[in-house]
Parts: C-alpha cells; sequence; structure tokens
C-alpha cells in the first residue's frame, strides 16, 4: 500500500471520526436532551443493549429488501426488453408502468396490509415497486441505445437476433442497466422500511417507529445506523457485480494518472 | 474472388412538410470487378445514401441494384463494411472484435484466428491484438475495423468515410495501410469520402457527386501505378488530377 492508496482509505475514516467526536461534544456542551438528539456514545450502549431485537429485525428489512429488488431485477429486465422490441408492449404495458410510478407508492401500503396482512408479502410488493420502475426506465433505454452504425454492422453480418442480442444488444445494454438497478437499490431499504412502519409486526422500520414514539432517539439512531450498512451493503454487492460484469466500461476503468 | 455491382436508375427521395424532397437523383454507376471506385462529394449529396442503398441496409426511391448478377433485397451479408465512427464494441479486445464479424456469422472462430492475427500484424498491430478498444489510439481502432471487414473474405467493401474522423497524419498513414491491405486482398470497392486527395489516392476510379440532390458529375479513370507513395503524390499527374476534381467543386461554390 502506497501513500496515495493509504490516504484513501483514511481520509474518509478519519471525517467520519471527527463528525461523531463533535456530535458527542457538542451534545454534551449545550446539554441537548436524550429524547432531541442523543450521543454516539448512548446511541451504540443502546445498539449493544438492543443487539438481539436489531438484528433479528435487520435480517428481517433485509430479506424483505433482497426479496422485493431481486424480484423486481427478475421482472424488470425482461420486460424492459419486451418494450424495447415490442411495439404492443410500447403502446400498452409502458404507459400502465408510467401511470403507476406517477402515484406515490406509499399509498399502496395500507392497501397491501388489508389484502395479504402484516407479513412478508405486502413489504416485498411495496420494495418492488418503488424498485421496478428505475429498472425498467433504464433496461428500456439500455436496449434501444445501440448506435445505427453498430446496428448496421450486425445486419451485414446476416445473424439472426437472438445471436445479435446476445453477442452485441446485450452486453451493450449493461452500463445502462447498471445505473437502473444501483437507482433501484437505493430505493429497496426505503421502500421496506415505509411498509413496515405504515404496517408491520417486526422490522427495522417497525422498531424505528415504536422507538421514536417512545422518544428513545437513542434506540432510534442504533436502527437508522443498522438501515445505512443494510442500503450500503445492498448498493457495494451491485457495484461489485458491476466490476465483474463490465470491467471494460469507462465508469469501471482506472482514473490513475488523472489530474484533478 | 470479386464481384461487379450495377446501379441503375437508383434515386432517394425523403418526405418532408414541405414534399418530396430529393437527396439523390436517379444514379447510373457500374463497379468492374476487382475495382476500387469512389464517391467524392460535399456533405449531404447523397453519397452515404448510395453506399447505405447499395449495402440493403436503406431502401431506395426507384431503380435496380444488381450484386454479382443478384438484385439487392434487404441487407447483403457478402460484404464488408466500415463506417466513420469506429464501431468496435468496447468489451472485446482488438482480435476479439475481428472475430466478431465470424461469430455472427456462426462460423467456427478458432479456424480463422490465425487469419485475424495475420490480418491485424499486416498493419501493425500485432503486439496490440489483445487490447480492449479503448486502450488503442483511434487510428488503431480504424485499422481493426478494417481487419474486421476483411476477416471472412467478402468480395465486396463497402468504406463510408472510414478516414473521416481521424487527424491529417494519421489519416495519411491510414490510407497507406489500406491501400496495401487491398493490395495483399484484392477486392471491389466502393469507398465514400470528401476528401480528393484520399480518393485519387486509393482509387481506380473517382465518381464526382454534385451537391444536393446528388447526381454524378464526373468519372475520372486513374490509371497511377500502385502503392500510390508520397513521390507519386507529388507528381503533376497526380496533382492535375486533384486540381481538375477541385474545380469542379470550385465551379459549384463549394471551396
Amino acid at each position: 500500500m502506497n501513500r496515495d492508496n493509504l490516504a484513501e482509505y483514511l481520509t474518509p475514516i478519519v471525517f467520519g471520526v471527527c463528525i461523531v467526536l463533535s456530535w458527542e461534544a457538542v451534545v454534551r456542551l449545550f446539554h441537548i436532551p436524550l429524547y432531541i438528539i442523543p450521543p454516539p456514545s448512548a446511541i451504540l450502549e443502546q445498539y449493544f443493549r438492543n443487539i438481539h431485537r436489531i438484528w433479528e429485525y435487520t435480517l428481517v428489512t433485509g430479506m424483505e429488501t433482497i426479496v422485493g429488488f431481486g424480484v423486481s431485477i427478475l421482472l424488470g429486465v425482461p420486460l424492459s426488453m419486451l418494450v424495447a422490441f415490442s411495439p404492443f408492449m410500447r403502446r400498452t404495458f409502458y404507459p400502465l408502468a408510467v401511470t403507476l410510478e406517477m402515484v406515490p407508492k406509499i399509498v399502496f401500503a395500507p392497501i397491501f396490509v388489508t389484502w395479504f396482512g402484516f407479513g412478508f408479502l405486502p413489504k416485498i410488493l411495496i420494495v418492488f415497486l418503488v424498485c421496478f420502475f428505475p429498472i425498467l426506465l433504464n433496461g428500456i433505454l439500455a436496449f434501444t441505445s445501440l448506435s445505427l452504425d453498430l446496428t448496421r454492422f450486425c445486419l451485414s453480418t446476416g445473424a439472426g437476433p437472438l445471436r445479435t442480442f446476445i453477442k452485441v444488444r446485450l452486453p451493450a445494454a449493461l452500463p445502462q442497466l447498471f445505473v437502473g438497478i444501483k437507482g433501484a437499490a437505493v430505493n429497496a431499504t426505503v421502500g421496506a422500511t415505509i411498509a413496515e412502519w405504515i404496517g408491520g409486526d417486526a422490522g427495522l422500520g417497525y422498531y424505528v417507529q415504536i422507538a421514536s414514539g417512545d422518544l428513545r432517539m437513542d434506540i432510534a439512531f442504533a436502527i437508522i445506523i443498522m438501515l445505512a450498512a443494510l442500503g450500503l451493503l445492498l448498493f457495494w454487492m451491485v457495484v461489485l457485480a458491476e466490476r465483474w460484469l463490465i470491467p471494460w466500461h469507462v465508469s469501471q476503468r482506472t482514473t490513475h494518472g488523472l489530474v484533478s | 474472388m470479386s464481384v461487379a455491382v450495377s446501379i441503375t436508375g437508383v434515386s432517394k427521395t425523403y418526405r418532408s412538410k414541405t414534399g418530396e424532397v430529393s437527396a439523390l437523383d436517379p444514379i447510373d454507376l457500374d463497379i468492374a470487378p476487382g475495382a476500387f471506385v469512389s464517391l467524392v462529394g460535399p456533405s449531404g449529396c447523397g453519397k452515404s445514401t448510395l453506399l447505405l442503398m447499395l449495402a440493403g441496409l436503406l431502401a431506395r426511391s426507384s431503380g435496380k441494384i444488381l450484386v454479382d448478377g443478384r438484385a439487392v433485397e434487404g441487407p447483403q451479408t457478402d460484404i464488408g463494411i466500415v463506417f466513420q465512427g469506429n464501431v468496435l464494441v468496447d468489451w472485446r479486445s482488438a482480435l476479439d472484435n475481428v472475430l466478431l464479424q465470424i461469430e455472427m456469422r456462426g462460423k467456427n472462430r478458432a479456424s480463422y484466428k490465425e487469419r485475424a492475427l495475420a490480418l491485424l500484424a499486416s498493419v501493425g498491430l500485432k503486439d496490440f491484438t489483445s487490447r480492449l478498444p479503448h486502450e488503442l489510439s483511434g487510428g488503431m481502432q480504424q485499422r481493426t475495423a478494417f481487419c474486421r471487414a476483411l476477416i471472412h473474405d467478402p468480395p465486396l467493401i463497402l468504406m463510408d468515410e472510414p478516414l473521416g474522423a481521424l487527424d491529417a497524419m494519421t489519416r495519411e498513414q491510414l490510407r497507406g495501410d489500406l491501400e496495401r491491405l487491398l493490395m495483399a486482398n484484392p477486392k471491389t470497392v466502393l469507398f465514400v469520402t470528401h476528401s480528393i486527395e484520399e480518393a485519387v489516392q486509393l482509387s481506380d476510379e473517382v465518381i464526382v457527386i454534385s451537391p444536393r440532390p446528388g447526381r454524378i458529375v464526373r468519372r475520372v479513370k486513374l490509371d497511377l501505378p500502385r502503392p500510390r507513395d508520397l513521390h507519386l503524390r507529388q507528381s503533376p499527374e497526380f496533382q492535375s488530377i486533384v486540381a481538375e476534381i477541385k474545380e469542379i467543386f470550385l465551379s459549384y461554390g463549394l471551396i
């Protein structure tokens, strides 16, 4: 590890530590009550005191997030292909999806509770709804953006649609597909938390609602830290997949030697 | 293995709000087997349009095109095609980009690998075959595109301003590369360019196209020896042909 690398990893850590220390200092210095802003030390204490419940609920929220996110990729990518390549789908399914996207997804949460109860399914549906549209929209863009000249080259080889898709269209679409998947990953934990908040009996969203209702901001912040960790983990997994699948793309290339 | 191209009364008109706009007046053009023919003309004169219609990638408004006696209806596959922007795919090395031509045709990639390597080596890319496009200069990318157009040994090559996006020095180098490549792999070639020098250096015949709507205003046959090196290009004979074509564009107020 050379000096540049060390600086790259150390800088954000040092910055984070500074934030935490000043937070602690400000809270103590101005005697801010615990129920308004808890100091990091109190948050840490509550984290360990409630560690079993926090981890149990993290698992619940994590599962909802992963499953809803996964389903939105499994359905969103093929549907975006269909919209991209089928004029019929573009005239029927696409406007329906856009209309649905214009509705704030949160209104569906109580409806899903009525339909499916307080369990796993309504949460997955909400996560799916918030993740689906960015994947669909970017997928459509991804599958319709092949340059005219490259399309012409493909035609001049006489290759059929399937071979053209596998050899050229799909790899060419991956970078834009990942834009959508990353956007969805950012939304996923939001969806799960809101769904639990509105109609849940488990999960971090449910827990943070109870904690803040009791003015237990120290517990609430401990939960928020786990939510942040959950979101980061999901995003990091997508970034890893991106690095593995499209190492050739301009976004993945090293910037070493760039003057900034 | 060369083909003849026969173009009879081929035109292109586009519909616009104010009615039909003619991009290309009816063109008659025969290309002899093995000939290198250039279309030279200003931007928008319809020379690329004619190339695309010959490739079967654009519908014509009238006329008939025969390639090796067969009517062109739909995309031609027995051709090699090179465009101005390099159309290499970002995720494949130079070698794999050349072999994409083979894979797209469902042929066995292994049996063409040696030929691909030899083609790349012949344009000075021996040490760059495993590089990705972004690791290659613009000239290297376009050399790779030449190899991809030749790998399957098509009798007809279509080139749409292949050197147009390169800087002046690279353009000059690539002209020489292209000339050598085609001397080693004789083909029938239709070459679209707006560079008169380029056309005269490479062609057996230069077809001069007028501004829009394009039509053929002069056909200049060239019988200069190859390769047309710098000395030849500075000869009075070469220069007088270039001047002759420039005069035509001058008369249209283009230069």
